[in-house]
């Protein structure tokens, strides 16, 4: 496919015929085939690897059979029912750890892009690089490291239960007895942090946007720096935050690396059931309905969500 | 300053106690001392990078001094944050809030100090502006005239003591900018209130102010009234800067009279006493000046017909553009190793008065003024252009 474009992409520019008739003349076919060469990379890139998947999937989503026989497509709608009715539990618990660690990447995420987009001045670069550093290790080995610092004996739980921090939490239901690992807290901490790059970029891109002056009308039209963040501020700020908690949520709803290895069973988010399903029990049907629920799911909270916070308006 | 019980009408004035402003080494405005009554359109005048921005950030309280003081109205405020002063700016490119529609925009500074009902204030400010239809259009949705004129109403329906201009034309095509001036001015007239208003274009200031104060390099080089400075410029950046002006090497041949006697070159000039700012002893040099249209042509041949008692100097023209309702004639003068502009109203045009014809140039010696020699005889001249 790249020849073909590399042979036409760059289209002659007809100058000289062009500058010597100034008069009004319809485009040349081949200029105004211009952008669709441009659009074709993109395009066989999204057939190839998005819509060709999804169609594969969608047939594999209601095929019967088994390994052994092969599977074919006989129109089994009721593998969807099957598979929402065993496993509502995970999306359920899914959707509030991406809620929980998309709200915490928030209240954190928030003040740091303020910091650096207002305050940082000539610091801004380096916090900018903190910010991105993590991205240069794999999602997978920072996760674990997680493990080890979160581990039983380690010193963060030591100090969490010198200071009685666990007895809190565990009255609270997100974590069990003496120990971080392996509870709700510990996945919900992990996805908090993996994802919290994603919340602080966009947010940083849109603060940086706010034009100061907004700030110094604000404050001449008798708002406290209080009354400005709320009146001005924020509401200029909210595509940032309206793609940040996107960014964060959808990856963290259908994420299972945090869980697998920072909970237990009993934490299994519906990442964790869709690959077991695929990758052990083999039973792909049942894995490509649960991957289809929960892209229906996601897709109609993102809408709603939309609709709710009115970006529209704003961009 | 007399305390009184009674409020001001409603504007107020502003007072600058050797107010300053430095930048690490750099020195925005030198310690300053500015009086703006009660009422009054007053202009900031200088070139970019002069310090009147500065200034009037000071006075809105978004600048903290390096030194000295601001009064309002009599009461201190250099300490307070700008939402506690009682002073609102119209900023330079208006930073009207985009997500809020015009009526929002206007209102938010009534919505901020409390006040429910708004309704029927913003409503007559926005009919002040002419603006009523577009209430509920956005910022981004409005011309650039418009959007000027809600910063203006957004501005003005806090009753200010002061409202300060920040360059608030600058953004704005000729014809919208003079209509705007007048516009200003009126609303200016009408509320009462004391207009700060800081501009580098020197026809603005004149056009709008009671009172211009123009300032080069972090100082106030002159004030007074518009016609006044331009009659009277008492440094050559003045003279320069607001329009142009011809300025003469000169020695003093004779001095103690109602009139100084002047030579330069060959030519003997005279020039009022009373209009030379700098000392004027016999012997020393001073720098005469003449606005452009103060300065008549008359061919070579005609110079009999001249005025008796009229500065004249013999030139040839070099260069000659028409422009309407004047002629703009760039003249040579031997002997003072400079050129000098002329404009001539378009009445009677002389055939002969081509490039390269040998000419007479006169004026009355009542329209001379006289500067101190010692100061850079091109100083605000290149900076106007660059402004405009």
């Amino acid at each position: 496919m790249t020849p073909a474009i590399t042979t036409s992409a760059p289209a002659p520019p007809d100058g000289p015929a062009g500058a010597e008739t100034p008069v009004l003349r319809k485009t040349p076919v081949r200029k105004r085939l211009v952008p669709y060469w441009l659009l074709l990379p993109g395009i066989l890139w999204l057939l190839v690897f998005f819509a060709a998947p999804l169609v594969y999937q969608a047939s594999t989503s209601i095929q019967t059979g088994s390994l052994e026989e092969g599977f074919k497509v006989t129109w089994h709608f009721a593998t969807y029912w099957d598979a929402l009715g065993e496993y509502w539990p995970q999306f359920v618990r899914s959707m509030a750890y991406a809620g929980v660690a998309t709200v915490l990447c928030l209240v954190l995420g928030y003040p740091l892009a303020y910091l650096i987009a207002f305050k940082a001045g000539r610091w801004r670069n380096v916090v900018m690089i903190l910010v991105i550093a993590p991205f240069f290790t794999s999602f997978l080995i920072r996760t674990l490291a997680w493990k080890t610092i979160l581990a039983d004996g380690g010193p963060v739980v030591g100090v969490l239960n010198s200071l009685h921090v666990l007895d809190v939490t565990s009255w609270l239901g997100v974590t069990e007895g003496h120990r971080v690992l392996a509870t709700p807290l510990a996945v919900v901490c992990g996805l908090t942090y993996n994802f919290l790059p994603f919340m602080v970029l966009p947010l940083y891109t849109s603060l940086e946007r706010i034009d100061p002056r907004l700030h110094e009308a604000a404050g001449d039209l008798y708002a406290r720096p209080s009354t400005t963040f709320r009146r001005v501020t924020f509401p200029l700020s909210m595509p940032g935050v309206v793609a940040g908690t996107l960014l964060t949520f959808i990856p963290a709803a259908g994420d299972y690396i945090n869980a697998e290895l920072l909970g237990s069973t009993d934490q299994k988010m519906i990442g964790n059931v869709i690959q077991s399903q695929f990758l052990r029990v083999l039973d792909y049907p049942t894995a490509a309905a649960l991957s289809f629920i929960l892209m229906a799911a996601i897709l109609a909270m993102v809408t709603l969500y939309i609709r709710k916070s009115g970006t529209e308006d704003l961009v | 300053m007399t305390k009184t019980a009674t409020p001001q009408s409603s504007g107020g004035d502003v007072r600058l106690h050797g107010i300053s402003k430095t930048y690490g080494s750099f020195t925005a405005v030198h310690p300053l001392d500015l009086t703006v009554p009660a009422g009054s359109f007053f202009a900031l005048l200088g070139a970019s990078g002069c310090g009147k921005t500065t200034t009037l950030r000071m006075i809105a309280g978004l600048e903290d001094p390096t030194t000295g003081t601001v009064e309002l109205s009599g009461q201190d405020v250099t300490a307070l944050p700008p939402y506690k002063r009682q002073v609102n700016t119209v900023f330079q490119n208006y930073a009207l809030f985009p997500h809020l529609d015009i009526y929002e925009n206007v209102a938010f500074g009534l919505r901020r100090r409390g006040i429910k009902s708004v309704k029927k204030q913003v409503e007559e400010m926005l009919d002040l502006v002419q603006l009523g239809p577009m209430a509920r259009r956005k910022p981004q949705q409005l011309s650039g005239g418009q959007q000027q004129r809600v910063a203006v109403a957004r501005a003005l329906i806090n009753h200010p003591q002061v409202l300060l201009l920040d360059e608030p034309l600058g953004a704005l095509d000729l014809k919208l900018r003079r209509q705007m001036q007048l516009e200003l001015k009126r609303i200016q007239t009408e509320v009462g209130i004391t207009f700060v208003h800081v501009t580098h274009d020197q026809e603005e200031a004149m056009t709008m102010a009671d009172t211009v104060a123009v300032m080069n390099g972090g100082r106030v080089e002159q004030l007074g009234a518009p016609a006044d400075l331009y009659e009277n410029p008492a440094t050559t950046f003045v003279a320069n800067f607001l329009g142009t002006s011809n300025l003469i090497e000169a020695e003093v041949v004779e001095a103690g009279g109602e009139e100084l006697l002047l030579k330069a070159g060959d030519a003997k000039l005279r020039l009022p006493a009373a209009r030379c700012s700098a000392s004027a002893r016999t012997g020393e040099k001073v720098l005469a000046g003449v606005r452009p249209e103060k300065v008549a042509l008359k061919h070579g041949d005609d110079a009999g017909s001249i005025t008796e008692g009229h500065n004249r100097l013999p030139g040839r023209i070099k260069d000659a553009s028409f422009i309407g309702v004047s002629t703009q004639y760039v003249v040579e003068v031997p002997g003072l190793g400079g050129e000098l502009a002329v404009y001539e109203q378009n009445i009677e045009r002389d055939g002969r008065l081509v490039p390269g014809a040998g000419i007479v140039l006169h004026w009355s010696p009542a329209h001379t003024f006289g500067l101190d020699a010692a100061q850079d005889i091109q100083a605000g001249a290149d900076l106007d252009e660059e402004a405009a």
